[in-house]
This record gives structure tokens, sequence and C-alpha cells, in this order.
């Protein structure tokens, strides 16, 4: 294996490619980095079992090969390389591979290749294509609201369905839910529905939104899923389990449902927050025409505002989790924000308005203690 | 219990072949048909050893224990005998258990609901020929539960529960015992083998069940 390519672009190719390194598993060869080069075009490769992502490198190649080397020492090194030019080569004979930029020179050791597993391809299987700026969109309002408890795999998932126009999806961890239904420009060729890591998603919105390509291609099979940007493919396998009926938490009533001005809720919501430490509740306390935000936090002090809400009826006070609340009005990106309300010990629901609609947030109250 | 000091060579043979060549052994025979061969050394457990269901055969110089409905065997060839007695041990008294499992035990037993909805309590301490299972329940459809409680759910711990199940399985009214682990933590690898086992897994919150603080609210369980 011999190529050489320009410091900088084999950075930002190497980059997206560490991100699939595993961090702490037994298997030596899954910290690194694979390195294939054949017929002609140099190929990255790295999994952590769970994830996989594989990224073209342009470059013209001098010989074939593949060698694994140890992902982030790989990476530290070509960022600290001091020219621009980079040749990597494999020394069979040494076990290690050259890398030179320059006066610098570099012998790494590589870790066996042959334990390095196989990337699951989409071979066969119907692919659909979605566009890339509305999948990452629609990523980025869910995503917060998956579980990142490993003891509820099924929850660390996003569900992703796609059929026709619409793009939907959901994510909870039993504290909050999470739905966005994107209308698409033109239908889906099939449909999907999977349980996607969260994790897998962060990472695609990653690579996407660095210019990933107008487009996504998407491949589900039996228990794998596999996206294509174009010069990158992130495979992962898909969450076990099942995803909870998420239809049915939805409450088919409220008492309260109050159109407010979302950034400005927001904006208040992110002050007083700043008194609600060490877990204690955002305090909401609706009376005629207002809404009082409030928090306070033993030995650190205390802090509220209030703000006019369309407000109607006897008075409530409801508590929320700050994190929650705010992560709610940040996802519902609408500047106008319809909020739901049945009882203190009940959900609530902020669902975003206007032209900014078909996203909605189900979040669970904490109790009050008076 | 029949405890005998003998200077003895034990052959195992089943699953594989092992031999413990001839030195002076203590060989635990309990009514349960447990046989057990201890070292003076080695910790606490026995060099070998063989679960009931046994048969024991004994002839002159020598004791065959076979598993029953097995290929597992244990030939022990006596060269002398040291000591050979045997205690009636009596009715044997429940495990008592230290701390949080103990207490996790009292506080589940008194609320079983935590376990599983609509779960109640028939008996502590369900005994069954391989020990206790800590909680023996009923659903609202009288189906039988038996329910494994720790402090740190772990394999093992699916493993053992997993035993008691397929021994309270044995009594065909109880055919369709279903187990769950209940436990303050639950290890991942100790719930993906309990969800392939079909065993359910419940975290419980000991500041919850003692009163202490009130559940969180969610949106589903």
């Amino acid at each position: 294996m011999k190529f050489s390519i320009s410091r900088d672009q084999f950075l930002s190719q190497l980059g997206i490619a560490v991100r699939g390194v595993s961090t702490r598993s037994a298997i030596q060869t899954l910290a690194g980095v694979m390195i294939r080069v054949e017929g002609g075009s140099v190929e990255l490769q790295a999994t952590d079992m769970e994830l996989g992502i594989r990224v073209r490198v342009d470059t013209a190649p001098e010989r074939d090969g593949a060698v694994v080397l140890p992902g982030r020492l790989l990476l530290d090194v070509v960022r600290s390389l001091p020219q621009d030019d980079l040749s990597l080569e494999h020394r069979t004979s040494e076990q290690d591979v050259e890398v030179v930029s320059g006066p610098a020179k570099f012998h790494l050791r590589t870790l066996p290749l042959d334990d390095f597993p196989k990337l699951p391809e989409a071979g066969e299987a119907a692919a659909m294509h979605v566009p890339a700026g509305a999948f990452v969109e629609t990523i980025g309002r869910v995503a917060r609201s998956a579980s990142r408890d490993e003891t509820r795999p099924h929850l660390t998932g996003v569900l992703v369905s796609a059929s026709g126009q619409e793009l939907r999806m959901v994510a909870t961890d039993s504290y909050r839910l999470s739905v966005k239904e994107t209308t698409l420009e033109k239908p889906v060729d099939g449909s999907l529905e999977a349980n996607v890591p969260a994790r897998t998603l962060q990472e695609l919105s990653r690579v996407a939104s660095a210019g990933g390509g107008d487009e996504i291609e998407i491949a589900a099979l039996e228990n794998q899923v596999i996206f294509n940007l174009g010069d990158v493919v992130i495979s992962s396998r898909l969450v076990e389990g099942r995803f909870p009926n998420y239809r049915q938490l939805l409450p088919e009533s409220y008492e309260h449902e109050l159109n407010v001005n979302g950034p400005e809720l927001l904006d208040v919501v992110r002050r007083i927050s700043l008194l609600a430490q060490k877990n204690a509740p955002l305090r909401m306390s609706f009376s005629e025409g207002a809404v009082e935000v409030s928090a306070q936090t033993p030995d650190v002090g205390e802090a509220s505002e209030s703000l006019p809400v369309p407000f109607k009826g006897e008075p409530l006070e409801i508590g929320f989790n700050p994190e929650f609340f705010r992560d709610g009005l940040e996802s519902a990106e609408s500047a106008e924000v319809v909020l739901k309300l049945i009882s203190p010990l009940r959900p609530g629901l902020i669902e975003s308005g206007g032209e900014d609609g078909g996203f909605i947030y189900l979040v669970m109250p904490i109790r009050l203690n008076v | 219990m029949r405890l005998v000091v003998a200077r003895c060579e034990v052959r195992y043979s089943g699953r594989l072949s092992a031999v413990l060549p001839e030195a002076l052994r203590l060989l635990m025979f309990k009514s349960d048909g447990s046989v057990m061969v201890h070292s003076d050394a080695g910790g606490y457990k026995p060099e070998n050893w063989m679960t009931p269901p046994t048969v024991i055969e004994e002839s002159e110089g020598e004791i065959v224990v076979r598993k029953l409905g097995g290929e597992d065997r244990l030939d022990i060839r006596l060269a002398e005998i040291v000591s050979d007695v045997t205690h009636d041990m009596g009715e044997a008294a429940a495990l008592q258990k230290d701390g949080v499992e103990r207490e996790l035990q009292e506080l589940l037993a008194d609320a079983p609901e935590w376990c599983g909805e609509g779960f109640r309590l028939v008996r502590r301490e369900w005994p069954t020929d391989i020990g206790p299972v800590d909680l023996m329940c009923r659903d609202a459809q009288e189906d039988w539960i038996a329910v494994e409680i720790k402090r740190l759910g772990t394999i093992s711990a699916v493993e053992q529960l997993t035993r008691y199940l397929e021994r309270i399985r044995l009594d065909p009214s109880m055919g369709s015992c279903r187990g769950v682990l209940a436990a303050q933590s639950i290890k991942p690898q100790a719930r993906v083998l309990a969800e392939a086992r079909g065993i359910d897994c419940v975290e419980v919150d000991l500041a919850v069940l003692r009163g202490e603080r009130e559940p969180d609210l969610t949106l589903f369980a």
C-alpha cells in the first residue's frame, strides 16, 4: 500500500473515519482505521461493531494493499505534520507504515488486519433516497429525546419512518417524547421503519452538515441500516427491542392551550434555569393572563420572571425538569409555540405553531414540594 | 449430612475427564443429593462436585456418584477412611440476607406491584430443591411469577433465576411460571441474557420503596 495526498484533505477524511473507532473494545484492531487501497482508490474504514464508517479518499495510489493503524494516533500524527505533502507506505517486512511529510518521518506499527471486521454493504437491498437537508433537520429536532441509558437499549434509538412524502422521527427516554413529521418535496421510493441508534444519526448529521451531498441513500437490511452520503458510508446495527407505541402516550385532550412567543419563553426559561440547580424544578405558575417562571436552589438562590400568556381559569402550578423543558422549546424552533397543559401531574405538550408545524414534544412534569 | 474424611482418588467423567490424585480429602454428601469434594486448600470451592439429583452407590472401598439422567459420574476410590460421620441437620433455616438485598426483599414483599403490574405475594423464600427463590407471586391472571432480588443484577443472577425456574416448572401446575429479576440496577449484559430467556427485568429504587422519595413521573414504565 502506498499513496501520496494532501495533508489537509487526508486529515478531513480521516477525521470522519476516526469517529467510528472503538474507544473501549477488547479487540485491539477496533481501535484502528483500516486503509484499503484497491483498484486505484483509497478507502478508510473504522467500526466499533455497532457503527461503521467508510470514507472514500480521492487520490491516485501507487500500490494496492490494506493495513490497520491506530486511529487516534494516526489522526494526531497527520494533524501535527509540518507540510501539506504527505505520503503513506506500508513496509511489509517491518510491519509498519511510513508516514512522511517534508522532513518529518513516522513509522507506525500496524494492527492485525485479519481481526478487522467486514463492514456491511447494501448489495442488492432496495435503497431509498431522501434529501439530506430535511433528514438532518429532522434528526436535530428529536435526537436529544433519545435515552442515553444503556440499560434501556430500545429507547436509545430514534424511530425513523419514511413513506410517500412523509418523513417522521420519534424519540423518547420515558420522561419526554419528541415527534417530528417532515413533508418532503418529492415522495420517496419505497418505505422505511427502523429504530436507528441516536448516536448513528448524530454522526450522520455531522457528516452531512459538513458537506456530504444533497441526498442520502438509505438501505435497510435485516438488522442493519446503511446510509450512503457519497464519499462517506455509515452503517449501523438497528436497535433491538420494541419501540413504545408513542401514539398511546399522547393525551386526547388538554385543559389549557396557550399560544406563546417561543423565543421569548425560551429566553425566560434559560435565564431562570440558572438558579434551578441540583435537580431543582423549573416552577411555572399560571394565573389569569400571565405565567411566572421561577426556580430556587437551596444555598444558591432563587429567580423569577413573569410574562404574559393567554391563560384563563383556575391558577395552575406545574414543575418541569429545566433541561427537558428548555430542550422542548429549543427543538420547537418556532416563533410561535402552543403550550398544552392538563394538570400538575399530567404531561405537558409543546407544539410548534405556524409554518414551523409538524413538531410535538411531550414532557412529564416533576412533583413540586409546595 | 454425611461427612467423610478419607484418603481417596476421585475421577470425574462426563463432559470431560478429570482426576484428583490420591490425597486426604473431605467428602460431603448432603441430603438433597449434592456431593462435594474438598481439600484443605483452594478456597471455598470444592475441587469437584455433583449437583442433585444424583444416585450414590457405595461398595467396599468405592463410592460412585452418578448424575440422574446424565453422563456425569464421580468415581471415588477410598484408600483409607479417617472419619465417617452423619449429622441430622434438621429443617433448613432460610438464608438470612444482610443489608440492602435483605431490605429490598422485605420492601418488595410488602409492595410486590413494583415487580410487575398486579403482582401479589404468595410466599417469601419459596423453596426449591436447589434453594429458595426470593418471592413467589401471582398476577391478575393467576399466573405464577418467581422474583429474584439482587442489589446488582448480573449475568449470574439471571443464571440463578434460570436454575430456579427450571426446578419450579417441573411441577406441572407451575409449568408456565415466569421469572422477574428485580435489582437496584441491572447490568446491560444481564438484561440481554434475561430478555433472551424470557425473564423480565425490573429496576427498583430503594429510596422510593422506603417512602423517602416519590417516584419520578414518566410517560410509560
